[in-house]
């Protein structure tokens, strides 16, 4: 896609874009029109998860800008041709920010922007950037540290089990993280995954659960359920089970270890603004303890006080920035070495991890 | 059938008129009874039926885009009906849609740089291969073995998703494309040209059109359309006229599965650019639904198709601009189903009230 885009495409997008960012905000303010912000989602946004999570974030920017903003709220747009048209429909209609909520919108949510320079996109996932169009992520990596350490603490059969969505690197380093805060409590643990590839279909995840259970894993990672379809199982059969987004801690009163929650309000707001005061700049935008996004909630009283002390150091040293997650030593699965003592593994690797420390069991779909 | 002493009867002779005013019916019913619902949601029903009927028709915008969602739609019914009228119930169109994606993928994922003209031509005809081929199974189960086709047909279809699936999750996965489970993206001559400038629609529209002339003659004019017919109206005539049954079954399969794998290739080098999971997004069954609106003939088949179209885009409008929740969207495509069938229906049944104790 980028190979296409020559250099004079790309002058006179910018210049647009740079004329379209100074002048369009102030026409829409002169009309008095509220600014249109569309959220695409390709899930329902029910009640928790990846999709109710976002359009939580957007209850924020409601609730502070009132009238000024017009939301639309679109769910279970499957990622293809039908969420390229859904996309430009929001902007022939108006809207003027738009947030696609999946790595899947990828392509269809830059050719609107390229069309549509006064758009500001935000989309979730991805790894293109341009001046109107901002990548962001929630470094979920950092929150499953700490599940991670707990996870250790609480299990007795030193398995730990993950349902996970798509081998993608955002889930892949959330579940090598999670193994390494593991580790740093009890060295020996290990962690199966199985890959569900899907985003939603409860039935096939309780289904690899209850797999994960059999093999003797007594604490579960929901990694990338949009239901508490794992969450409920887990209750059911008595393992403990966390998961990221939002909680679920109402569907495993007595087995929920935990939540790695995302607040995307502050990123919203501090995008909503910049949109209207003319000075949005695509960016990738990597977002995690120290911005508030990532949010470790509802820890379960089960977990050893001791440990509990040390996770809430740990959160602390993350968020400050005096301890990194992806620290060298780190061992890959396959005997190789990721990083050497000391070495820190930088954003790019992070975004773009295709590789299993050593402690996770299972191979990585290649 | 005997409701409450009530019982259908068939009409001697359905009545031109009422099969005209039906539809019309039924359509003032739907919106009657979802006035309602959109008044008790506290939304504008005016302003939902605006995005939902009318504008998918006056806006070309999205009208190029009903013609883009009606393409599939309108190759796989035309294929299936062909069957139906035979009584050869494929519905499988699925699995053979995603069986003509993945043949004609085949030549840009093998041959990412690949160039030429003849390229888009090249991936059509092997969609078709890949469909016919998905369809051959169901077909010998049937004539050497007497299996329902009905079943194997749908069961291939789960095949063919898992097919998808592995392909994509393994050997056919973009090496760049950070583990998603997709191809890489096509090149341009593995693309079909668009045929409406400004628009989204592709010459597979017009193949389509082509294909439902053909599919007019081959059952309204050829000797073995007739065939077909009997063979599914009266068996033992077709029996006893010698027409192989067997061969209605292979006809009808290969046709059907010929038509969805044509659709399969057109999607994926048409408005999709890549295989994904996604292309399995119910065409192939939303077909079925096609072909009995459209009452099984290829020109019914043809409105059936732009108004199943029409839905699918004025629900999406509707979502967008009007607010309204998917499942609101769903049950007014649902209601107006129901309502069509209802009337259609009574176009053909009588209701006869049965005398109190006489039994049916």
């Amino acid at each position: 896609m980028t190979s296409t885009l020559n250099r004079r495409g790309f002058l006179q997008t910018t210049a647009a874009a740079a004329l379209g960012a100074g002048l369009m905000p102030a026409l829409a303010r002169a009309q008095g029109e509220p600014l249109g912000i569309a959220l695409v989602v390709p899930s329902p946004f029910g009640d928790v998860g990846w999709s109710h999570a976002l359009a939580m974030g957007l209850d924020q920017v409601v609730a502070e800008y009132g009238d000024r903003v017009k939301i639309t709220k679109l769910e279970n747009i499957p990622e293809g041709p039908d969420a390229d048209r859904i996309m430009n429909k929001v902007v022939a209609d108006g809207n003027k920010m738009l947030i696609a909520g999946s790595f899947g919108y990828q392509n269809g949510a830059m050719q609107v922007a390229r069309r549509n320079p006064d758009l500001s996109v935000l989309h979730a996932s991805g790894f293109m950037v341009a001046p109107n169009f901002t990548p962001f992520a929630a470094r979920n990596y950092q929150g499953t540290y700490l599940m991670g350490m707990a996870a250790a603490a609480v299990s007795k059969t030193g398995k730990l089990g993950s349902v996970s969505a798509f081998a993608i690197p955002e889930l892949v380093s959330s579940i090598n993280a999670f193994t390494l805060g593991a580790q740093a409590i009890n060295p020996d643990i290990q962690v199966a995954v199985v890959w569900v590839n899907t985003w939603f279909d409860p039935a096939k995840e309780q289904e690899a659960a209850r797999a994960l259970l059999a093999q003797g894993c007594d604490v579960i990672y929901s990694n990338g359920q949009d239901t508490p379809s794992v969450v409920s199982i887990c209750e059911e059969t008595g393992a403990y089970v966390f998961n990221l987004n939002s909680s679920m801690l109402k569907y495993a009163p007595t087995k929920y270890l935990g939540c790695v929650a995302t607040d995307w309000a502050p990123f919203f707001l501090q995008s909503v603004k910049a949109h209207l005061e003319g000075d949005f700049e695509g960016h990738t935008a990597y977002l995690g303890l120290a911005e508030g996004v990532i949010q470790p909630m509802d820890w379960n009283a089960d977990i050893p006080s001791e440990v509990m002390t040390r996770i809430t150091e740990t959160q602390a040293q993350l968020t400050d920035g005096s301890m990194h997650v992806f620290t060298g030593p780190i061992a890959r699965q396959d005997g190789g070495e990721a990083a050497a003592e000391g070495v820190i593994l930088g954003d790019e690797d992070i975004v773009s991890m295709d590789w299993h420390v050593a402690g996770v069991t299972t191979p990585l779909p290649s | 059938m005997n409701l409450a002493g009530y019982r259908l009867a068939r009409r001697d002779k359905a009545s031109r008129k009422l099969a005209v005013v039906a539809p019309v019916v039924a359509l003032l019913l739907s919106i009657a009874l979802n006035f309602a619902l959109y008044m008790a949601m506290g939304k504008n029903p005016v302003a939902v039926f605006q995005a939902m009927l009318i504008e998918p028709v006056i806006s070309w915008p999205a009208f190029s885009e009903v013609l883009l969602k009606m393409t599939p739609l309108l190759l796989i019914a035309q294929g299936l009906a062909a069957g139906f009228r035979a009584k050869v119930i494929n519905i499988g169109a699925e699995g053979q849609f995603i069986l003509g994606a993945i043949f004609a993928s085949a030549v840009p994922v093998w041959f990412p740089q690949i160039s030429g003209l003849w390229v888009w031509p090249l991936m059509i005809v092997l969609g078709g291969i890949g469909g016919m081929l998905w369809a051959v199974v169901p077909a010998i189960w049937r004539v050497r073995l007497n299996a329902s086709e009905i079943l194997v047909t749908l069961m291939m279809s789960l095949i063919a998703a898992q097919l998808l699936n592995f392909l994509l999750v393994g050997p056919w996965k973009d090496p760049m494309g950070f583990n998603f489970p997709q191809s890489v993206i096509f090149p341009l001559d593995a693309t079909l040209p668009l045929i409406l400038p400004g628009t989204r629609v592709n010459v597979a529209l017009a193949i389509a059109l082509i294909w439902s002339v053909a599919c007019w003659v081959y059952l309204q004019r050829s000797f073995q359309g007739y065939q077909l017919m009997v063979g599914g109206l009266a068996p033992q005539a077709a029996g006893y006229a010698g027409y192989s049954q067997s061969r209605a079954v292979w006809m009808s399969l290969l046709i059907g599965g010929l038509a969805a794998g044509l659709a399969g290739a057109s999607e994926v080098a048409g408005p999709v650019g890549q295989l994904q999971r996604s292309i399995a997004s119910g065409y192939g069954y939303s077909a079925i639904i096609v072909a009995y609106l459209g009452g099984l003939h290829p020109v019914g088949i043809v409105f059936s198709s732009l108004l199943i179209a029409i839905l699918y885009i004025g629900g999406d409008n509707a979502m967008v601009s009007a607010g309204l929740p998917v499942a609101a969207v769903r049950v007014f495509q649902g209601s107006l189903l129901v309502c069509y069938l209802a009337a259609i229906t009574l176009v053909r049944y009588r209701v006869i009230r049965e005398p109190k104790g006489i039994r049916a």
